[in-house]
């Protein structure tokens, strides 16, 4: 505990600390000044801007979340219960691995040759007749920023849903096909229940990955939408800093708030010292 | 271990048809990678290919006209390492105390929320702006290490909670009943059983680390992790020489993992052959 | 491909038994070097045995702070200097946060004026600079040609000097203390594909033409992004700017106006970031038209495609002209001692000609083009400086082939290109709601 505790303290409290206080300064072109004044606050809450980007990223959020839990839960229920082999299910976790060791920007980069007008899809598409024009959405669209976050993230789903179905007892199945249930209401009413907390954990992931995304809504809307957090880095390229920083802090309350709400569905921490 | 007893059920060959259509998704862009990092040397990023080469590959080992590609890796890899092992130990540690209730618990629970929530970019430069007034030297290996634990300490903890979820402590208690002390009831029993979470969680501390960009970009100090060198290679001429190191990357990692794979099967074949399973199965 | 192996490669080709000529081999580049450094910069003035522990950390962009040139700096100066690469954003963060861990900074103009105001730099010594009298008047005096250098948005002379060593305010006119020493700079405009678009482009306004709808794009950096929106909205007539550089709030209003009302009709294909997105639309075909850099044309055109930088020569009728940029040198407020004479060897060092020959070919300028030339061929001179047809193939810095014999460079003559600067890289008074704004037409 105590070196958790310790890098929490260090490395999250005190520079948040700075964040929160400079939140609060005074600041012009040339030099930020030591105040204590709301107008930074004031300035990013009556900003019609922020409105906009916030309901942009939670719709964002919404969409991901939904398919990286559809995959997700689909991905770890077939390597638990149906890959019998233990080290072929660590393999094939492996395999979904490895194309996270090749840098994000890299892969950010690479949908431009398979996505855009002259690449692999829409050559494939215009060869085979399907469509006489190239297909302009598939890039630099909400279509391939949604894509990319659920590329990106599944694996955030998968790993905590993962865990949370090894853990189920496998005599609960012949109980539950013993009483009678069909596959698929043993699903909905053994499975799911049972691995609430994986999902809750990979949902939480998820969201907090898409609030706080900056490169993936740059490079793959085409810089056509902006994300609060690339909001913010305009902001310090010219060293807003009191500005950004009062952004940075009313994000948090705002991803917190969001946690605790999928924390109120699944208590996840009660989930853990129920079992006695 | 069970072995292919049985039929299996057809729901196993549609899911594994999905499972097949999630890893072809996640490989689409990846095989561009690897089609293009074979161009000659007027190779661009994008399709048609350019003639044919090694030529990207050689440029990643000489360096001539890119960034310090090679210095980034020798930084980011023992980076990595450090974090994975840090995030391994401190996610076990506090899964286990976490399953208690304790004073201070819903405040620790929640600051490592915010520690996950924080804005990256902004935390990296409130970390930064720290160690210059305590006159403290930023390096890869200090303040870019403290900033990335703070990301991967969330995630690793957060696994391990939905890991040890359901763990069953009569485990526990009947090992300590037999007359095992906690040393031994963490490494013959708690530790078996969660191992997979474990490796989880160590594969998760490594990739966040070596991916990480937004806490690192402020705290590294005088020298560049590989994923700042490489956005900062965005600013200028960027040549299929990325592309080749994805491809090096994804076929040294699957080098690795086979053999890996390899030596434990070989390893429990004779371990079976010689006594009796240990572990879950 | 084996004509490009290097040594490098081939030094840790050899196995063991050949160790012995290996550790030669080692000797016989290090004498080279040494000769080399020798030779450039004459007798070293301090002490080589006493500097070469020292180490410089040269900080900037990817396209300012090059390896290469760090490389050959280190072997000519028996030093070590280090280039570290970040974007834009991150490097003037990390000057202004964490001053410690820099001792060159690479600025631009704008950036220069911010951060003198916070006291990270001190003033570089004109008397110290040996080639201070052949910097171009562009950015020592705010002359070229006899003619003034546009003062919309800050001009690298702007930015240029302080009356005192550790002086925080800039101050017009020549004096004894400089801000930054400029090192690299170009004219920027746009780009397009000649064999898609079909005529020549010269002015602005074709960017937000409606016949290019859905394949053009802008510069997706608020503070420059902007004046090109304003030099197309200027050269269609929708309003004359008082200062592109600096505009007022409702010039502000204007222009994102104008935007927002362009990207709902479908005009704009993408925004670009990185130089690298640019290169990469044009090549794919995305995009036929957009606001680009010089060497970004080039690595087009190092693939094969047809791509050509737009001459936006000035009008007369006071339209028009491109939109100049300037990295230089600064020196961090804590340098001193050993490390300040270092660094003052470095500067000179830049000043002697080999970087100029070096950014040449990456169609960059050097602020002392006498030097530089020393370090082009005639015919490399001729053909990015002279606006000369080339007599024979121009290479890049790495020998790969651009330019056939008797092709022109796009553009013309370094003067024309210097005489015609309608605005500089900029930060507006008005810049936070400029900013706020632009993420309002990003987000439209």
């Amino acid at each position: 505990m105590a070196p958790l505790l310790a890098v929490l303290l260090v490395f999250v409290v005190a520079p948040l600390a700075f964040v929160v206080a400079v939140s609060f300064f005074h600041y012009d072109n040339f030099a930020i000044i030591p105040a204590f004044s709301f107008e930074n606050y004031a300035d990013v809450l009556t900003a019609h801007l922020t409105y906009e980007l916030y309901v942009t990223m939670i719709w964002f959020s919404l969409l991901t979340w939904f398919f990286t839990l559809i995959i997700g839960f689909t991905v770890a229920y077939f390597l638990v219960f149906h890959v019998r082999n233990p080290l072929i299910a660590i393999g094939l976790f492996l395999v979904c691995t490895v194309p996270f060791w090749t840098s994000n920007v890299i892969r950010m980069i690479s949908w431009l040759p398979l996505l855009g007008k002259q690449g692999l899809i829409n050559s494939a598409l215009l060869a085979t007749g399907v469509t006489r024009q190239p297909l302009q959405f598939l890039l630099f669209s909400d279509f391939s920023v949604v894509v990319s976050y659920v590329h990106l993230f599944t694996i955030f789903m998968i790993v905590p849903i993962f865990n949370s179905m090894s853990r189920i007892d496998r005599t609960l199945f012949e109980a539950a096909a013993d009483a009678g249930s069909s596959r698929w209401q043993t699903l909905l009413h053994v499975v799911v229940p049972l691995c609430k907390s994986g999902i809750a954990l990979g949902s939480i992931f998820v969201v907090t990955l898409v609030m706080g995304d900056f490169y993936v809504v740059k490079v793959m809307s085409g810089g056509s939408r902006a994300s609060i957090v690339s909001a913010m880095y305009d902001d310090i390229s010219t060293l807003l800093f009191p500005h950004a920083a009062a952004n940075a802090v009313i994000l948090m309350i705002i991803v917190v708030i969001m946690v605790s709400l999928i924390l109120r569905v699944v208590d996840v921490r009660k989930e853990l010292a129920s079992q006695r | 271990m069970l072995t292919a007893a049985g039929r299996r059920p057809w729901t196993f060959y549609a899911l594994a048809a999905f499972f097949a259509l999630y890893v072809a998704f996640l490989y689409g862009p990846m095989i561009c990678i690897f089609i293009l990092s074979f161009q000659g040397p007027q190779g661009a990023l994008v399709f048609p290919m350019r003639g044919v080469s090694l030529h990207w590959f050689a440029e990643l080992v000489t360096q001539t006209e890119t960034g310090d590609i090679l210095g980034a890796i020798s930084r980011s890899i023992p980076l990595a390492i450090i974090v994975m092992a840090a995030t391994v130990a401190v996610s076990v540690a506090g899964g286990l105390a976490f399953r208690d209730r304790f004073r201070g618990g819903a405040a620790l629970f929640y600051a490592v929320i915010v520690s996950l929530v924080a804005p990256g970019y902004v935390l990296g430069i409130g970390i930064g702006l720290m160690f210059q007034l305590l006159g403290l030297p930023a390096h890869w290996y200090s303040s870019a290490l403290g900033a990335q634990l703070t990301w991967t300490l969330p995630f690793g903890l957060l696994i391990m909670f939905a890991v040890f979820g359901r763990f069953n402590r009569s485990y526990e208690e009947a090992a300590r009943d037999l007359g095992a002390g906690a040393g031994q009831i963490l490494r013959l029993v708690v530790i078996p059983i969660v191992l997979p979470g474990i490796i989880a969680v160590a594969l998760f501390g490594f990739t966040l680390s070596y991916d990480e960009f937004a806490r690192t970009l402020q705290t590294s100090g005088s020298t560049n992790t590989l994923p700042l060198e490489i956005w900062s290679m965005t600013t200028n001429v960027t040549s299929p020489v990325i592309y080749a190191l994805g491809t090096v990357t994804t076929a040294f990692s699957f080098i690795v993992i086979g053999a890996a794979l390899s030596a434990i099967a070989l390893i429990q074949r004779r371990r079976y052959g010689r006594a009796l399973p240990v572990g879950r199965h | 491909m084996a004509q490009r192996r290097k040594n490098g490669a081939r030094i840790g080709g050899v196995d063991a038994n050949t160790a012995i000529s290996r550790r030669n081999l080692l000797r016989a580049a290090a004498a080279v070097g040494a000769a080399a450094g020798s030779q450039v910069i004459g007798a070293p003035t301090i002490w080589a045995q006493e500097i070469k522990d020292i180490e410089l950390r040269h900080v900037g962009v990817s396209y300012s702070v090059v390896k290469a040139i760090g490389d050959q700096a280190s072997k000519d100066l028996g030093f070590k200097v280090t280039m570290q690469n970040l974007d834009t954003s991150a490097a003037i963060t990390r000057f202004i946060t964490q001053p410690q861990t820099v001792d060159i900074p690479d600025l631009e103009g704008w950036q220069t004026k911010v951060a003198v105001a916070r006291g990270i730099l001190q003033g570089i010594e004109v008397k110290r600079i040996k080639e201070f009298d052949n910097i171009l008047p562009i950015f020592t005096k705010g002359e070229y040609e006899g003619k003034k250098v546009s003062r919309q948005g800050i001009s690298p002379y702007e930015a240029m000097y302080i009356e005192k060593k550790d002086s925080t305010k800039i101050v017009e006119g020549v004096h004894d203390w400089m801000t930054f020493l400029p090192q690299v700079y170009n004219a920027d405009s746009i780009g397009y594909r000649p064999d898609i678009v079909g005529h020549p482009v010269t002015r602005w306004k074709d960017l937000i033409d409606p016949t290019y709808k859905g394949r053009s794009a802008i510069l997706d950096v608020p503070n420059i992004g902007i004046m090109d929106a304003a030099l197309a909205l200027e050269s269609r007539g929708d309003l004359v700017y008082k200062n592109k550089g600096n505009m007022t709030r409702q010039e502000i209003d204007t222009t994102i106006n104008a935007l927002i009302a362009l990207k709902k009709q479908g005009q704009f294909r993408a925004t670009w970031t990185t130089f690298e997105q640019s290169v990469e639309l044009m090549a794919s075909g995305e995009v036929v038209i957009q606001s680009m850099w010089s060497p970004a044309v080039t690595a087009v055109l190092a693939k094969g495609i047809p791509c050509i930088y737009a001459p936006v020569n000035e009008q007369p009728n006071g339209k028009e002209g491109y939109r100049g940029w300037c990295n230089g040198m600064g020196l961090m407020r804590h340098l001193s001692g050993k490390k300040l004479e270092a660094a003052y060897e470095y500067l000179n060092w830049y000043y002697a000609g080999w970087q100029g020959g070096f950014v040449a070919r990456h169609g960059y300028y050097s602020p002392v083009p006498k030097t530089a030339e020393k370090f082009m061929t005639a015919n490399e001179y001729g053909y990015w400086y002279l606006g000369k047809p080339a007599a024979d193939v121009i290479k890049d810095p790495y020998g790969a082939p651009i330019a056939k014999a008797g092709a022109v460079r796009d553009g013309g003559s370094f003067i024309e290109r210097f005489t015609n600067i309608a605005c500089w890289n900029t930060v507006m008074d008005q810049n936070q709601y400029m900013i706020q704004r632009w993420n309002e037409f990003k987000s439209a």
